[in-house]
């Protein structure tokens, strides 16, 4: 089945975006302890409760076990030999794109991120995060005006504490999980969105960021509030340098859907995925949550994941609001040897409430990946509707595709129905491609695009062209 | 691990003494037992930190003091007569080997001889054919705690061998009657099922009570399909609605082999069945269809794993749950197929259908895939009646409460409507009627 | 039989009936037509009972008995009867049980003796023929995998075998071919009599070539605006529905 030279060179390839920038990083020594916070802290000048929000979930940390998963198989992570803060070497934030060190811009261009071109093309704003604190904020005044807060956390922390406050844990408590509490004691930075009752936003919002110094755990914290009425679109996306210790993401994202808010969220992961023997890749912890809170609120999830050595990450909804949609959808291609748990939990709560869950998965090589999914009814959530469908294509015969679809119904009045199927390509569906003049290799990208085509119709443009060449290269090599 | 987790249970174990009721025909047998007794003082309690028992409830473990069935066993007063409301109309005459209380009851049971069934007991004076030793004896690793407390406490079983290629199909009915006694007793029957090459056979495995006891029926069958061997297999639980049942199956299917079952449980105010199905060699099938009732104060659960160990083999499963009142159904079906096993295809579905506001259903469908040839798909559905089908049996003057109980058994039937032996099939059709009229449906 | 008398109703938010007055006696045959999004089929749920859409005013009157109190399987024993548009599928329940059930439980209700099974079946066949029914349709499930036209034709089976007082057909013809069009009717001309009142709703006028009403009513955003006799259903056929909703407007 497959053909054993091929593969070799598509584990061979080499990680595109890997290398590494020179830029002096300001890093404190690895270790975590109450002193690394209140420097962490400090160096923030972050407000009091701040501070002890940081604390309280540090002490709660220490009090819990590190979570071992099933199907996921990693070395144990020393979190004393993490350094928590990493920041190049600067005075003063810098007040335009000017003002920015060239060699960060160069790194940025190699990326693929020229800040020129998106600025006059698409009119994109980019919070770019580098490293463990923002660098640049482009467009702030145009979102200002539409009345949209789009800053980092750090920012908001000083310019709107009582909005931060109010806001910041309520959808993911320190208390959630193991990476949460540690994510709540030692985030660095991230982006803070609040849109204004009746406020479309004008533009899509998008974060570029990446891990740069060595054993650096990156903790980014997003918050982001859409008020009555309003809509925004983020997108996440992010690569990141080629390693030779494993990096760790522990990530929280919270989002908030008042009464007929939208918020569409959508990301596109390339994280290095460790070398042909699995080593150095980015682990990736992210705790991602949607509260539907008002009524006719609405939280959609787009993910398509194509790195990262491990992936263990459950985008949810807590649909609340009577009347709340809650939508998922997912591609997620492991190849190599990466290993994926990932899924959703769809929380019904409020009456007449609806999820969607899409979930394509690919794995191709040695490539593990799960699908975990839990879509729960709770006995008030009257009329409650959920459709999933879980579909994997396994191309090569050493790779793996797991589906774990959790249903717990506690109400008579819900429908619920969940599918799932799993399959290769077939030599029937090649074999036609090709009569019609397709080389093998572009035969199965037709059809690995067909199959996510659903998917890549819920990301906004811009993402949905670069998910397809994703797709394309991540599948290079990988036919059997 | 918690200690006082599981003590009523544990020192029933380490007081027993295994070798009393086995005979010395079968001193390996004691062995066994006691081999199983010592990993019961280690292993922990099932708890619903394990994923298997997440939405199982195991107190009455805890809180119960069962006794294990004194020597004399109360079959002995038991005739023929005495059982008859519990045989099937139409299959009187059948073959059929009965067991009270966890043990066999040879003055219940008629096998008639030459047909090519034999029938060995553990309890027995005949030695058993020392191959089916590894049968019975294979030591389980798992760390299933109920599994191992039965071959701790195993009394007795049937091993059932048939051996006679060609012919008709015989038909064997495999009856479990408990009689309830002063105190909770718990019972662990244990059972061999070894086809042989070439052979078929129809098992009917029921497990059904005189009167309404408090008792716990720990059951344990192994079924071995040798080579282009062909089972059906119905499986009937009809326990006391205070009783506690689980029911462990495990089927190994060999090259060419088919296995195909019916279940329907309906009884038991606890119902656990922990199935597996093995794929050992190519081109075997195995297709399952059950229907499972849970109605006022009864949880159902069943766990089931189909393991595609080899290429070319099928598999279908179809489990169906109907709830009413505070019923309760928890569905886990895995369907794993390993590194090697191409072209496996395996279907497997759970639809259920809720009567009421304050019944509860977990269902946990799950595939586990490293092959890539496969066709393997699974699907799961929780609903209410239709509303749209009520209403037009109604607009055809057919009151509400008939026409939910229409609906009801159409969607039972399409279960028990598999079931090709016209007297089994009625009284399955019973089975639920009698459970849906004692629910009154909407509870 | 039937008075209707400012009927209004809703679904959810939306007006669907805004004040109908209708009036059908023993031994008529009324039409009831109407644009698309008129409130027709809703008129006919309304009579059988259906859930979901919500009386907010008027009344209706079927022989003395206030209709909108009645449960839907106590306005089939008293003779209501309505033939569905898309007629649902019963997946597992055999078609003649659930006739028999049917006719039955309505028999039981108003008093009279039920039919065993022997006579049952005698009055099921004949009616069959009636609708040239093939008799495989009995042992089947109720509508599962019948085609549209063998669905229409299990409706006006039961039409005969229930013998109703009134007799609703919703868009009956709609998705029939020719022969199929044809028997239909013929079953329905078959139970005219002047004890029975049928109300036929329907988009266009070819149904009631076969079906002669006597009376013809335009419903249109959810009133009726103009009732007149079968040559109204004509001029409608040649003029469309715009020449009567406009002169009403006007």
């Amino acid at each position: 089945m497959s053909n054993a030279t091929e593969l070799a060179e598509f584990t061979e390839r080499e990680y595109e975006y890997g290398f590494v920038t020179d830029i002096e990083a300001d890093s404190a020594p690895p270790g975590l302890n109450e002193d690394v916070i209140r420097q962490i802290s400090g160096r923030k000048s972050e407000p009091e409760w701040l501070l002890e929000y940081r604390l309280k979930a540090f002490a709660h940390w220490q009090q819990m076990e590190t979570p071992e998963w099933s199907s996921v198989h990693h070395p144990p992570i020393d979190f004393q030999k993490i350094s928590y803060f990493a920041a190049p070497r600067k005075k003063d934030g810098p007040k335009s794109l000017d003002e920015v060190d060239p060699e960060l811009l160069r790194t940025y261009e190699k990326l693929g991120i020229p800040l020129d071109e998106q600025k006059a093309l698409a009119g994109v704003a980019v919070d770019a995060v580098f490293d463990s604190v923002s660098v640049a904020t482009t467009f702030r005044k145009q979102l200002a005006e539409a009345g949209v807060i789009f800053c980092s956390i750090s920012e908001a922390a000083q310019e709107y504490p009582d909005l931060l406050r109010k806001y910041l844990g309520s959808v993911v408590p320190h208390t959630d999980n193991f990476y949460a509490a540690l994510n709540a004691a030692v985030f660095t930075d991230g982006t803070f969105v609040y849109v204004p009752k009746g406020v479309r936003c004008p533009m899509e919002l998008s974060t570029y960021f990446r891990i740069n110094a060595s054993n650096t755990g990156q903790f980014e914290r997003t918050l982001i509030i859409a008020d009555d009425n309003s809509y925004v679109s983020y997108l996440e996306g992010c690569t990141a340098p080629m390693r030779d210790e494993n990096q760790l993401h522990a990530a929280v994202v919270e989002l908030i859907a008042m009464e007929d808010a939208e918020i569409k969220y959508s990301t596109v992961q390339n994280w290095y995925p460790g070398d042909e023997h699995g080593v150095g890749g980015i682990y990736n912890f992210v705790t991602k949550r949607g509260d539907c809170r008002g009524d006719r609120s609405h939280i959609s999830w787009t993910q398509v994941e194509t790195g990262s050595a491990i992936t263990w990450k459950y985008p949810s909804c807590i649909l609340r609001g009577d009347d709340s949609v809650g939508e998922f959808y997912s591609v997620a291609v492991t190849r190599g040897r990466q290993q994926a748990d990932t899924g959703t939990k769809m929380i019904h709560i409020g009456r007449n409430t609806t999820s969607t869950i899409i979930s394509k998965g690919i794995s191709a090589a040695e490539g593990q990946q799960s699908y975990r999914g839990l879509v729960r009814i709770a006995g008030k959530a009257e009329n409650a509707r959920n459709y999933t469908q879980c579909d994997s294509l396994l191309i090569g015969d050493r790779c793996g595709a797991h589906t774990y679809p959790y249903i717990e119904v506690k109400n008579p009045s819900a429908k619920l129905e969940h599918e799932a199927t799993t399959s290769k390509i077939s030599d029937d569906q090649l074999f036609y491609c090709r009569s019609r003049g397709l080389s093998e290799e572009d035969a199965i990208s037709l059809i690995v695009n067909g199959f996510c085509k659903e998917i890549f119709n819920e990301l906004p443009m811009e993402f949905a062209v670069e998910a397809q060449k994703l797709l394309s290269v991540s599948l290079e090599g990988a036919v059997g | 691990m918690n200690q006082s987790e599981g003590t009523l249970i544990r020192r029933l174990v380490c007081d027993r003494h295994p070798e009393e009721t086995i005979r010395d025909e079968n001193p390996w047998l004691s062995v066994l037992k006691k081999e199983a007794a010592s990993w019961i003082s280690d292993m922990p309690l099932p708890n619903r930190k394990m994923e298997a028992w997440r939405y199982t409830p195991i107190e009455f473990i805890n809180k119960t003091a069962f006794s294990l069935d004194a020597e004399e066993a109360p079959f002995e007063a038991l005739d023929l007569i005495d059982i008859e409301e519990l045989l099937i109309p139409g299959s009187e005459s059948s073959d059929r080997i009965v067991f009270v209380n966890g043990r066999y009851a040879p003055g219940l049971s008629g096998l008639k001889t030459g047909n090519g069934i034999t029938l060995h007991t553990l309890a027995g004076d005949s030695k058993l054919p020392s191959g089916f030793k590894r049968q019975i004896g294979h030591a389980d690793l798992s760390g299933r705690f109920f599994f191992t407390l039965n071959n701790a406490l195993m009394s007795d079983g049937a091993v059932i061998h048939v051996n006679q290629q060609g012919g008709e199909r015989r038909r064997l009915e495999l009856l479990h009657i408990t009689v309830g006694m002063p105190d909770p007793v718990i019972h662990n029957p244990r059972h061999l099922v070894v086809l042989e090459r070439n052979t078929s056979l129809e098992l009917v495995e029921r497990y059904t009570s005189l009167g309404k006891s408090t008792y716990f029926n720990n059951a344990v069958i192994d079924i071995h399909l040798s080579e282009e061997s062909d089972l059906l297999h119905t499986r009937l639980q009809e326990e006391s609605e205070l009783a506690q049942h689980l029911g462990h199956l495990t089927v190994k299917l060999e090259a060419h082999s088919n296995y195909r079952q019916v279940s329907l449980a309906s009884g038991a105010a606890w119902s656990r069945t922990e199935a597996q199905i093995i794929f050992n060699g190519e081109h075997a099938h195995a297709e399952l269809d059950g229907l499972i009732l849970a109605g006022s104060k009864q949880l159902n659960d069943v766990h089931l794993e189909v393991l595609h160990e080899v290429p070319n083999c099928t598999s279908r499963e179809h489990f169906k749950g109907l709830l009413s009142s505070n019923g309760k159904i928890v569905f886990d079906g895995r369907i794993l197929v390993a590194r090697d096993a191409q072209k496996t295809e395996a279907a497997l579905n759970n639809e259920n259908l809720m009567l009421s506001r304050s019944a509860e259903v977990d269902t946990k469908p799950q595939l586990e895939i490293f092959a890539d040839d496969v066709k393997c798909s699974h699907g799961a559905t929780v609903g209410e009646l239709d509303p749209g089908m009520l209403f037009y049996l109604r607009s055809r003057g057919i009151p509400k409460a008939q026409a939910e109980r229409m609906l009801c058994t159409a969607f039972a039937n399409e279960v028990v409507s598999c079931i090709s032996e016209t007297p089994i099939r009625d009284h399955a059709k019973r089975m639920v009627l009698q459970h849906l009229a004692s629910e009154g449906e909407t509870g | 039989m039937l008075t209707i008398e400012n009927l209004k109703a809703a679904a959810g938010d939306k007006e669907i009936l805004k004040g109908l007055d209708l009036q059908v006696n023993a031994g008529e045959v009324h039409a009831i037509m109407g644009p698309n999004g008129s409130g027709k089929s809703s008129l006919a749920h309304i009579l059988a009972g259906r859930e979901g859409l919500d009386v907010t005013g008027g009344s209706v009157s079927f022989n003395g008995n206030d209709l909108l109190e009645l449960e839907p399987e106590e306005r089939a024993a008293v003779g209501v009867f309505l033939a569905f548009q898309y007629p649902v599928e019963l997946p597992g329940v055999n078609n003649t049980h659930f006739l028999k059930e049917a006719l039955n439980a309505q028999r039981r209700n108003r008093g009279e003796e039920e039919l065993d099974s022997v006579a049952f079946m005698k009055l099921v066949r004949e009616k069959m023929e009636l609708v040239s029914m093939k008799p495989e349709l009995l042992k089947r499930q109720v509508n599962a995998g019948f085609s549209g036209g063998e669905k229409k034709r299990n409706e006006i089976l039961q039409l005969t075998l229930f013998e109703p007082r009134l007799a609703i057909l919703d868009e009956t013809d709609s998705g029939l071919d020719i022969d199929a069009l044809r028997t239909v009717s013929k079953g329905v001309n078959a139970v005219r009599s002047e004890e029975r009142a049928i109300i036929l709703v329907t988009h266009y006028q070819r149904l009631l070539d076969y079906i002669e009403p006597d009376f013809v009513h335009v419903l249109a955003d959810g009133r009726i605006i103009r009732s007149g006799d079968k040559t109204l259903a004509l001029e409608l056929e040649k003029k469309g529905y715009n020449w009567i909703t406009d002169s009403e407007a006007a």
